[in-house]
């Protein structure tokens, strides 16, 4: 044998035996992650479960045709490849075929088609059944063999791709029963890199690697997942050692980030609050009127004020994290001149009005209180009212019209997919999101076209627009993006670069560090 | 006695048929309704609507009452909208949880403050009345969440002597504190009142050691007060533990029936009200008849 250059031969090998020396003690092959969680897990099936608790435990054990990267663009998961026909309404999902549920059946098409027939069967108790439904028509699922899933659209539908990521369910498991109650709901079966291994109610989920996850084993033995309803106490565990991960509130933030052991991580979220105003009420008719509200609206005080600095102001109904943001909107900045002028104009320098908020949304409740303050610099008169969560629902979803309120404090959060149809378009009044009467012709134009264009950039241009012509309408003043702060032991590796998609997204890479 | 006690669990139906109703009607009168949970732009007011026929929420509430009372008397309680299992189930989960937190707690309790507050009431205004005098208004004085959160701090982050969350210890601790400020000061109340009475005199004036005037005379007088609140507190098996069990993430009732309230889980929250509806009138009953037994004066009925 000839090397010709065996000094670099030897320098690769070396480097190589170095990379696997470093691969095999960094990672604890017994190691078990210790996750908490802030509230009890309703039941582990992905197509009923609606809490972000139980989606926690869910998104190890099951997973779907695509999942969403970092960026949260969709990426192939259980379906290998994808396309859609020229005319936008046929979607084909090639599968991968080296996947088997964790009590060994081969996965198939079949599983595929059973899930989503399921979610639109009315008898199940899915509340995720309007995604598969487009203008009062259900979208046809079809297995043409055992590795091809085909979708039939009524019409093109570009957020469709974002409801092909539901986790898949096992149709030898499920077929033929009361999916509403059946066992499977408190014993899943997934194709997930996580087999479901016990779950004591109340009190603790467990789950252990899944040495023939398609993805390559993961690197964990197992994950714990801790229910802590209190957020100070999961701190004081997560400072015990005695879990590996806790959400960290703004008041801690500077202190944990202090604390020995344990990593402080920063992310965005895709979630945005904001003063929401009854167009119905006339005294929110005139456009000069709500412009004159954010005029007067000090976000940076208000940000500062609850967050300290752990929020960002808002300024359109989408976020800057978001594929389809566009920073080209009116900003209204702190001006309370600018302010006062458009309320002379609009003849309501004598508005008073009051304010709905939830009791028990601390940030809310004190954003409500600010908001009275830097409006009484215009002299407008801020009432503000406090109402149990369920109270509040139900004067907002009340449906007639009008409905009976003048302003109300809440948040949306946004999904993977900027549509943003079921809140704005005029036809999601008085039933619907859109309970604020909100009615824009150009507005109603570009959530059609939106939502019925698949090719990426010409969606981002005509939501640019979109968000352009909400903002400088203000049926909504956008008060703030909040942070996720999360606090991880430090002998935790592997994790995703803080973002939306979350520190664990690969849950399959993460270690304990040995 | 035997008869008596019958007639007592005979009034029980119809008292209990009442709370039923009465519930369900102010359960159903509140605002709200469970399905506010899947709140969420991406969800269409009609599956919602869909899904609260499934529920049978679309029926008039006087047949949707018959109907739960109907499944109740053949012990059905219904099945969870959250969890979709059936309320038993639920609740047999969180029971034994509580009664493993809640009977030590009462035991201690009780070994605890009976003889403290004999002592502070035999050397009233001593050094010792004095120190659980104070002890017993700083317990009250102090929140449960805040006591509990104290003694996590200390015993699991600064010593790391106990596990914050999951052990015993630490709730146990947290609980019987609280319940043995207020217990003492009872007992301690209760005692005196009895030494201050004639027959104590008198047993005084026969020359009797005061060891037996104390342990025999005036102890087992002093004890019936704490019998009828030991009896009246069974209910605390519900919500009484909410704040303990929140914070050491205990997985008892306490949580369970709060949870629900704030979910408008309608089946488990009858399910626990009936529960709690049934202690409380047992834990009644217990408290006369443990009168009966410690007090020799109380009789329900002629002895024959």
């Amino acid at each position: 044998m000839v090397y010709p250059n065996f000094k670099n031969f030897l320098i690769c090998s070396l480097l190589l035996w170095l990379v696997a020396a470093a691969a095999a003690v960094s990672h604890d092959p017994e190691g078990v992650l210790r996750f908490s969680l802030g509230g009890e897990v309703s039941l582990l099936n992905p197509i009923l479960s609606t809490d972000n608790v139980s989606s926690a435990v869910e998104s190890a054990i099951f997973s779907g045709l695509v999942t969403f990267n970092e960026q949260l663009e969709p990426v192939p998961d259980l379906a290998e490849s994808w396309a859609v026909s020229k005319d936008g309404k046929v979607w084909t999902f090639k599968l991968r075929k080296d996947v088997k549920w964790h009590d060994g059946v081969p996965f198939t098409a079949d599983d595929v088609v059973f899930t989503f027939k399921s979610i639109l069967d009315p008898k199940v108790n899915s509340v995720r059944r309007s995604d598969y439904i487009i203008d009062g028509q259900p979208i046809v699922f079809s297995a043409p063999d055992q590795y091809t899933v085909k979708a039939v659209l009524p019409k093109p539908f570009a957020p469709f791709l974002v409801h092909a990521a539901m986790s898949v369910i096992p149709k030898h498991r499920l077929a033929g029963k009361d999916i509403n109650t059946a066992d499977f709901n408190r014993q899943p079966v997934g194709t997930g890199p996580f087999i479901f291994k016990e779950w004591k109610t109340g009190d603790y989920v467990k789950v252990a690697r899944n040495p023939h996850y398609y993805l390559g084993a993961p690197l964990l033995k197992a994950i714990e997942y801790k229910i802590i309803p209190d957020d100070n106490s999961s701190l004081v565990a997560l400072e015990a050692g005695e879990i590996d991960e806790a959400g960290i509130p703004p008041k801690d933030y500077s202190r944990m980030k202090t604390v020995k052991g344990i990593k402080v991580y920063e992310s965005d979220v895709l979630l945005y609050t904001y003063l929401g105003f009854n167009l119905a009420n006339p005294k929110f008719a005139d456009k000069r009127v709500r412009q004159a509200l954010a005029y007067a609206t000090d976000r940076k005080q208000l940000v500062g004020l609850l967050f300290r600095g752990l929020a960002t102001p808002a300024y359109a109904p989408s976020a800057p994290i978001s594929w389809a943001y566009s920073d080209r909107v009116q900003k209204y900045d702190y001006n309370l001149e600018r302010a006062k002028q458009l309320l002379q104009e609009a003849g309501a320098e004598n508005l008073e009005f009051t304010i709905l908020v939830n009791q028990g949304n601390k940030e809310r409740e004190k954003a409500a209180v600010i908001l009275q303050q830097q409006y009484k610099k215009i002299g407008v008169k801020v009432n503000v009212r406090v109402m149990e969560w369920s109270a509040i629902l139900k004067v907002v979803n009340a449906p007639k019209d009008p409905k009976e309120f003048e302003a109300v404090i809440m948040g949306w959060s946004l999904g993977l997919d900027p549509d943003g149809y079921s809140i704005w378009h005029s036809s999601q009044y008085p039933k619907g999101f859109n309970f604020i009467k909100y009615k824009n012709a150009d507005v109603d134009r570009l959530l059609e076209e939106g939502r019925t264009t698949i090719d990426k950039n010409k969606r981002k241009a005509i939501y640019g627009q979109l968000w352009q012509a909400i903002a400088a309408d203000q049926p909504y003043i956008f008060l703030w993006y909040p942070k996720a702060v999360a606090g991880v032991n430090e002998r935790v590796g592997g994790l995703a670069k803080p973002g939306p998609a979350g520190l664990f997204l690969h849950i399959e890479k993460v270690y304990i560090k040995k | 006695m035997r008869r008596y006690i019958l007639r007592r669990l005979l009034q029980l139906i119809p008292l209990l048929i009442g709370i039923s109703l009465i519930s369900f009607l102010v359960m159903h009168l509140a605002p709200g309704d469970p399905t506010a949970l899947f709140i969420d732009p991406n969800v269409k007011p009609e599956e919602l609507a869909r899904v609260r026929t499934n529920w049978g929420l679309d029926q008039p509430i006087y047949v949707q009452y018959f109907l739960w009372l109907k499944n109740a008397l053949l012990l059905d309680f219904g099945r969870s909208y959250t969890t979709g299992q059936p309320v038993i189930n639920e609740i047999a989960e969180r029971l034994p949880m509580t009664l493993l937190l809640m009977i030590p707690s009462y035991l201690l309790t009780l070994l605890i403050c009976i003889p403290v507050g004999v002592i502070s009431a035999v050397r009233k205004n001593g050094w010792f009345d004095n120190l659980f005098t104070f002890l017993s208004f700083a317990g009250m004085a102090i929140p449960t969440f805040w006591l509990g959160l104290m003694l996590m701090l200390l015993f699991s982050v600064q010593l790391r002597w106990l596990p914050a969350v999951g052990g015993i210890i630490l709730p146990l601790m947290t609980m019987t504190i609280g319940s043995l400020a207020g217990l003492t000061r009872y007992q301690r109340a209760a005692m005196l009142e009895v030494l201050n009475q004639d027959f104590i005199r008198t047993a005084r004036a026969k020359g009797l050691p005061e060891r037996v005037v104390i342990f025999k005379h005036a102890l087992r007088n002093a004890l019936i007060p704490i019998v009828t609140i030991l009896g009246l507190s069974l209910p605390d098996l519900f919500g009484g533990a909410f704040v303990i069990e929140t914070i050491f993430a205990w997985p008892g009732m306490g949580r369970l029936g709060v949870q629900c309230i704030f979910q408008r889980n309608y089946p488990v929250i009858m399910g626990v009200v009936m529960l709690s509806a049934l202690l409380i009138v047992l834990g009644n009953l217990l408290a006369d008849i443990g009168y009966a037994l410690v007090d020799p004066r109380i009789r329900y009925e002629r002895r024959d």
